[in-house]
C-alpha cells in the first residue's frame, strides 16, 4: 500500500514595525536583556494595550498579497495559559474573527496551498535554561506577529519548502517582515499526517512545533512521515498530539503529557475595541503595496529573459528589484545588468543587513548608460566588468574611465582596412570561404575582433567581409 | 444656594491665606494618626508626599499664582490605584511590597493639580468583596458605628471622607464598590459612565466593568472632582472622549424633571430603607419632579450575568500573579508548577479564590456557551432596557443597598448572599451608566441610607443636578456629620 | 453539580492548590455559586451580539518608537534576578 504526505503549515512571522504590538518600545533585534521593555509589555498590574496601526496595515497587505479576503469587522481575543514567557499569563490574539480569511500561494508546479487565515498577535519573551534554572528576557515579548494557517494542502517535502520560500519572497519584498528563519521572525509549526494513497479522508495529524530551519523540517517530516506510516501498517492508530523534533537525533517524540493542556479559555480582549477595516482603508493600503511580487518574478523571466534563480533574487529585496528594473529597462542587455549586480554588487556586502540597505555608489541610471554602451557595440564585456568596479569603488560615472578611444568604436574606413588586413593575413579561411564554406568567415571575423581589441562591430565586420571577399 | 462643598470653602481658605497648605495638611496628618487605628481606613500613610505637595502648593499661592480647584486638597487614593514610587497592595498579601513604577493616569492628572496625597486606603481584596472585609490588613469601619462595616470595596475610601480623615477619595467601582460603601457611610459615591475616566494604572478586576469615581462629602465636590478627571486618555483604548463637564451645570432647575422608579428594585429592600428612600421621592416630588413607576424584569438576572463576565474577566486578570516579576513568592518549592500554585494559593484569599475559580468555570471547554456567551447576550439585554427606560424618563431613582451596613465579620457566612446585597448596584455596571449614591435619611438604626440616581450614558450634568437639587433641599435633615477628624 | 474532581481539575487550570482538608468545603461554596450563576438559564436570551460597551472601534497608536523603562526600573520588584534577567530557580 502506498501512503500520501499530507502537510499543512502554521507560520508565525515577526512583522518589521518600529514598534511592538501594544505598547511603543523597539522591536529592535538584539540588545541587552530587559532593555526594551515597558511596563506594558511586562505586564505590570493597571496597564493597558493599545493597538499599533502599522501592525493592523502590514497584516492586511499580507491578506492582499495572498489573496485573502480581509474581515471588515475583527476583534482581539485573550488566549489563557500559563508559562514564564507571558507577562500577562495570556497572550492577546484573535480567534474566530482572524483580519484576514481564505487566500492562497501558489507553487511553480501550478498547485494552490490554500490560506485558511492571517491573523495578528503578541510574541512572548524568550528564556534561557542553565542549569536547571530560568532566565526569562523580556525584549522579545509583545513583538508582532502574524499567523498564517495554511489547508493541509502540502504534499510533498519539496512542496512545504517551496510554500516557505514563497512566503519569505513575498512578504520581504512587500517590506513586512524580513522573514529570517535563523533569527526568528519566521517560525513553523508543521502538522503532518499520513493516508493511503486515493482515499479522500485525512488521516490523524501530529503537529511538530517550532522549526526553525529547512533542514530540519525536511528531516522531521520525512521521520514523521515513515514513523507514522509504519504505525498504519501495523495496524496501529495514529495519537493526535504535538511532538517536538531533537536536532541530534533526528526524530520527532512525543512531548510530555501537559495536564489540561489546551483549555485556552478564549474570549474577547475586553481593554481592546473592535477593528473595522473599511473598503477605503483597505483599498488605500493596496494602493501603497508593489505589484505583486509573484507576477514580477514571471515578468523578470519572460520580459528580461532571466533564468529563474537569478529572478528570485532580485525581487527577494524590493529595493534591488526596483533597481534591477530601472538598470535594465529598455535595453538588451538586461542578463549583463542582472550579473553586474547579482555578482559584483553583491558581492561588496558584507551581510544581510548590508544587502537590505543595498547602498551602492552606482545609481541605477549610470548602470544603465553602462549596459547601453554594451548594446550599441562601443564596449566589450570584460570591459563592463573592470568599468563597474572601479564606478563602485569611486562613484564616478562609466565616462571617467572609458576613454575616447574605448568609445569612439572603429571608423568605417579603418574597419575596412582591417578587413582587408586580415583577409590577406587568412588567405586558407578565405579559399574555404569562397569554396563555399560559409563559416569559414567567422574565423576572419575573429581575426578582425582580435585585431581591433573587441571595438568592431561584429555584424559590420561580416558585412564588410562578405563584400570584400565577393568574387 | 447654601454650599456645602468642602473643596471649594478649603480653596478660599488657602486663597484668603487664613490657613496655609502645610498647616491643614498637618491637621489631616494628625487626625489620622489619631484616629485610623479605630477606622483603619488608611492602609498606607505618605506624609512625606503630602507636606512635598503642600509646600509646592503655598509657594505658588504666595507667588499668587492662579491654580486649579483642586490645588492643596488633602485626598486620598484606593489602594488599587499604581502610584511610582508608593506601595501598591490591593490589599492582598500577593502584592505586598509591590513598587509600581508608573502613575496610574488620573493620579498624574490630580498630581499636576496640586492636590496633596495623604494616603492609600482600605479596600476588600483586588476589588473583591462587599465590605471591606476580605482586606488582609482587616476591614475598615463605618464611622457612624464602629461595630459596623464601612463597605466595599472602597470602604477605606468612605471610612476616610466620612470619618473627616480626608476631603475626597478616589475609589474604583466595578458592581457597586464605590455607591455601596458611600451609602452605608452617609457620603456621597459618583460612578461615572464607562470610558469617562481613564483605567489606565487602576489595577484590573474586571476591565469592562471598572470605573474610577470621587467619594465625597457633597454633590459639588463630587462634581469638581469628576470634572478633574474625566479626560479621554490615549492610554486606555476603552477611553472615551464624550464625557462633559457636570460643575457648571450644577443649580439648573428641576421642575419637570421625569424620575422612572423601576419597580423590580424596590422588592426585597428593607422597610426602613424604603421608608427612607420614599421620604426623598417626596422631596423630589415638592421640586417639581415627575416621578414615573416602570418596569425592569431583566434586572433580576443582572447579579449572576454579572459575576460570571466580571469573574471571567477577574480570572484572567489576575492569571499574571505568579512570584516572577514582582509581589509575593512562595519561600519553598520543587518546580516551576509547584511555585506557581503556592504562591497563588498563599497569596490570594478565600474570596478571591472563588472568583477566580468561577472565572475559569464559567470560560472553560463546555460552559462557555452556557454561561460566559448567554451573560453577555443577557448583558445586552440590560442595556437595551435602560436604553428604552431613557426614552421615558431623565434620570432613574434606584436604592443603592436594600439594607444599612451590616454588622462586622457578616461576610463570613454565605458567599451567594453577600452577592445578593449587590442587586441594585451592578445592573449599572452591566449596562456602563452613570451613577450616584447620595444621603436621604437612616434607618431604623440610625445608620445612613443612600439613594441612587442612574443616568443615560455621559449624562453626568444632569444626573449631578438631579442629586444636587435635593441636596440642597433636604442636607440638613439627612447628612449626619461625624464629630471626628478634622472639623473645619 | 460539580465533583470534587471537577474543582480540582479547575483548579489546576487556575493555578491554584486546594489542600485535601479544603476540598469539600471549597466544593460545596462552588456549588452554590455555581447554582447562583445558572439562574441565567431560566431566562432566554438572543445574540445581542453585544460588542463593547462603548461602541467604540478602531482605536490605533502610531508606530513610533518611545524609549524603553531603564533596566533597574524593569526588574525593581523582582524577587529574584541575575545579569539582567527574571530568574526562577528550579527549586527551593
Amino acid at each position: 500500500m502506498n501512503y500520501e504526505l499530507v502537510c499543512g503549515l502554521e507560520t508565525h512571522v515577526e512583522l518589521a514595525t518600529k514598534t511592538k504590538i501594544f505598547c511603543s518600545c523597539s522591536t529592535e533585534f538584539g540588545g541587552e536583556p530587559n532593555t526594551h521593555c515597558c511596563p506594558i509589555c511586562i505586564g505590570l498590574p493597571g496597564t493597558l494595550p493599545k493597538l499599533n496601526k502599522a501592525v493592523v496595515e502590514y497584516a492586511v497587505a499580507a491578506g492582499l498579497v495572498t489573496h485573502c479576503k480581509i474581515s471588515p469587522v475583527s476583534k482581539m481575543d485573550r488566549k489563557n495559559y500559563v508559562y514564564p514567557d507571558l507577562p500577562k499569563a495570556y497572550q492577546i490574539s484573535q480567534y474566530d474573527m482572524p483580519l484576514c480569511k481564505n487566500g492562497w500561494v501558489e507553487l511553480s508546479n501550478g498547485r494552490r496551498i490554500r490560506l485558511n487565515r492571517i491573523h495578528i498577535e503578541e510574541d512572548a519573551g524568550k528564556l534561557v535554561h542553565d542549569r536547571g534554572n530560568t532566565y526569562i528576557d523580556y525584549n522579545r515579548g509583545g513583538v508582532p506577529l502574524i499567523e498564517i494557517v495554511s489547508e493541509p494542502d502540502l504534499r510533498s517535502i519539496d512542496e512545504v519548502q517551496e510554500y516557505v520560500e514563497t512566503l519569505q519572497m513575498i512578504l520581504r519584498y512587500i517590506g513586512v517582515s524580513d522573514c529570517k528563519m535563523q533569527e526568528g521572525s519566521l517560525r513553523c509549526d508543521v502538522n503532518v499526517s499520513v493516508r493511503p494513497e486515493g482515499q479522500e479522508a485525512f488521516g490523524t495529524r501530529a503537529e511538530i512545533k517550532n522549526m526553525n530551519s529547512f533542514t530540519h523540517m525536511a528531516k522531521a517530516i520525512a521521520y514523521e512521515f515513515d514513523r507514522q506510516t509504519d504505525l498504519l501498517m501495523s495496524g496501529e492508530e495514529v495519537v493526535q498530539e504535538t511532538r517536538r523534533y531533537d536536532e541530534g537525533t533526528g526524530c520527532t517524540e512525543g512531548m510530555r503529557d501537559k495536564e489540561d493542556a489546551d483549555d485556552y479559555r478564549y474570549f474577547r480582549e475586553p481593554d481592546l475595541v473592535t477593528i473595522r477595516v473599511t473598503d477605503e482603508m483597505r483599498e488605500s493600503i493596496r494602493a501603497k503595496m508593489p505589484e505583486d511580487p509573484q507576477k514580477r518574478l514571471a515578468r523578470f523571466v519572460a520580459d528580461y529573459g532571466l533564468p529563474e534563480a537569478d529572478a528570485r533574487q532580485l525581487i527577494e529585496h524590493r529595493r534591488i528589484a526596483d533597481y534591477f528594473e530601472a538598470a535594465a529597462k529598455g535595453t538588451k542587455n538586461s542578463r549583463t545588468a542582472a550579473n553586474c549586480i547579482l555578482e559584483q554588487m553583491f558581492a561588496r556586502f558584507g551581510s544581510e543587513a548590508e544587502k537590505d540597505r543595498f547602498e551602492v555608489a552606482v545609481s541605477p541610471a549610470q548602470l544603465h548608460d553602462l549596459i547601453l554602451l554594451l548594446d550599441a557595440g562601443k564596449i566589450r564585456k570584460n570591459l563592463i566588468k573592470s568599468t563597474l568596479e572601479k564606478m563602485l569603488d569611486s562613484g564616478k560615472p562609466a565616462s571617467d574611465f572609458l576613454s575616447e578611444k574605448d568609445l569612439a568604436g572603429i571608423s568605417a574606413e579603418d574597419l575596412r582596412a582591417v578587413c582587408r588586413k586580415a583577409a590577406e593575413e587568412n588567405a586558407a579561411a578565405v579559399a574555404d570561404y569562397r569554396a563555399g564554406k560559409k563559416k569559414a568567415l567567422g574565423a576572419i571575423v575573429g581575426a578582425v575582433m582580435k585585431a581591433t581589441k573587441g571595438r568592431a562591430n561584429p555584424q559590420e565586420t561580416q558585412k564588410i567581409l562578405t563584400e570584400l571577399l565577393k568574387g | 444656594m447654601e454650599q456645602h462643598g468642602l473643596i471649594q470653602k478649603i480653596g478660599k481658605l488657602l486663597r484668603s491665606g487664613e490657613i496655609s497648605c502645610t498647616e491643614l495638611t498637618k491637621q489631616y496628618l494628625e487626625a489620622i494618626r489619631r484616629e485610623n487605628g479605630r477606622l483603619n481606613a488608611y492602609v498606607k500613610l505618605t506624609p512625606e508626599t503630602a507636606l512635598q505637595t503642600a509646600a509646592e502648593v503655598d509657594r505658588k499661592l504666595a507667588a499668587k499664582e492662579e491654580l486649579p480647584p483642586l490645588a492643596g486638597i488633602p485626598m486620598t487614593l484606593k489602594d488599587n490605584f499604581s502610584t511610582k514610587g508608593i506601595e501598591t497592595t490591593c490589599c492582598s498579601k500577593i502584592l505586598k511590597g509591590y513598587v509600581p513604577i508608573y502613575d496610574a493616569t488620573v493620579w498624574s492628572i490630580l498630581k499636576k493639580q496640586g492636590t496633596v496625597l495623604l494616603g492609600k486606603t482600605n479596600m476588600d481584596e483586588f476589588a473583591m468583596g462587599s465590605s471591606c472585609e476580605t482586606s488582609c490588613f482587616g476591614g475598615a469601619k463605618n464611622p457612624h458605628n464602629t461595630e459596623r462595616v464601612a463597605g466595599g470595596s472602597s470602604g477605606g475610601a468612605a471610612a476616610a471622607v466620612a470619618g473627616n480623615l480626608a476631603v475626597f477619595g478616589l475609589g474604583s467601582d466595578t458592581g457597586g464598590s464605590i455607591r455601596q460603601p458611600a451609602s452605608f457611610c452617609g457620603i456621597v459615591g459618583l460612578k461615572p459612565t464607562y470610558g469617562a475616566v481613564s483605567r489606565f494604572g487602576l489595577i484590573a478586576y474586571a476591565s469592562s466593568f471598572d470605573q474610577i469615581g470621587p467619594l465625597t462629602q457633597s454633590v459639588e465636590d463630587a462634581a469638581l472632582v469628576y470634572d478633574a478627571i474625566a479626560q479621554h486618555d490615549p492610554m486606555d483604548s476603552t477611553s472615551s472622549n464624550r464625557a462633559l463637564p457636570a460643575f457648571s451645570s450644577l443649580g439648573k432647575e428641576i421642575r419637570g424633571l421625569k424620575i422612572g422608579i423601576p419597580k423590580e428594585y424596590y422588592d426585597g429592600v428593607r422597610e426602613d430603607v424604603k421608608a427612607a428612600l420614599f421620604g426623598a421621592l417626596k422631596v423630589y416630588e415638592s421640586l417639581g419632579a415627575e416621578l414615573v413607576e416602570f418596569s425592569m424584569p431583566s434586572v433580576k438576572y443582572s447579579l449572576p450575568a454579572y459575576y460570571i463576565l466580571a469573574c471571567a474577566e477577574a480570572s484572567s486578570n489576575l492569571g499574571r500573579y505568579d512570584g516572577i516579576r514582582y509581589g509575593y513568592r512562595t519561600e519553598h518549592y520543587t518546580d516551576r508548577n509547584d511555585m506557581i500554585c503556592k504562591t497563588r494559593s498563599e497569596g490570594f484569599g478565600a474570596e478571591v479564590k472563588r472568583r477566580i475559580l468561577l472565572g475559569t468555570y464559567v470560560l472553560s471547554a463546555g460552559y462557555y456557551d452556557a454561561y460566559y456567551k448567554k451573560a453577555q447576550n443577557l448583558r445586552g439585554t440590560v442595556v437595551k432596557a435602560f436604553e428604552d427606560a431613557f426614552a421615558h424618563c431623565d434620570v432613574i431613582a434606584a436604592p443603592t443597598v436594600p439594607t444599612t451596613a451590616f454588622p462586622l465579620n457578616f461576610t463570613a457566612q454565605d458567599a451567594v448572599e453577600t452577592y445578593l446585597t449587590d442587586i441594585c448596584t451592578v445592573p449599572v455596571n452591566i449596562a456602563g451608566l452613570p451613577g450616584v449614591s447620595i444621603p436621604c435619611g437612616f434607618g431604623s438604626d440610625s445608620m445612613p441610607v443612600g439613594l441612587q440616581l442612574i443616568g443615560a450614558r455621559f449624562s453626568e450634568p444632569t444626573l449631578l443636578n438631579a442629586a444636587f437639587q435635593y441636596e440642597q433641599a433636604a442636607r440638613d435633615d439627612v447628612f449626619q456629620a461625624v464629630e471626628t477628624g478634622v472639623r473645619l | 453539580m460539580v465533583s470534587n474532581e471537577d474543582i480540582l481539575k479547575i483548579a489546576r487550570l487556575a493555578k491554584l492548590s486546594v489542600k485535601p482538608e479544603e476540598l469539600d468545603g471549597l466544593t460545596k461554596d462552588m456549588n452554590g455559586i455555581i447554582e447562583f450563576a445558572n439562574t441565567i438559564n431560566k431566562v432566554s436570551a438572543e445574540d445581542t451580539g453585544f460588542d463593547n460597551i462603548n461602541n467604540l472601534s478602531n482605536v490605533f497608536r502610531e508606530d513610533t518608537v518611545v524609549p524603553s523603562y531603564d533596566r533597574e526600573e524593569i526588574l525593581k520588584n523582582a524577587p529574584e534576578e541575575e545579569d539582567g534577567y527574571f530568574l526562577l530557580r528550579r527549586r527551593r
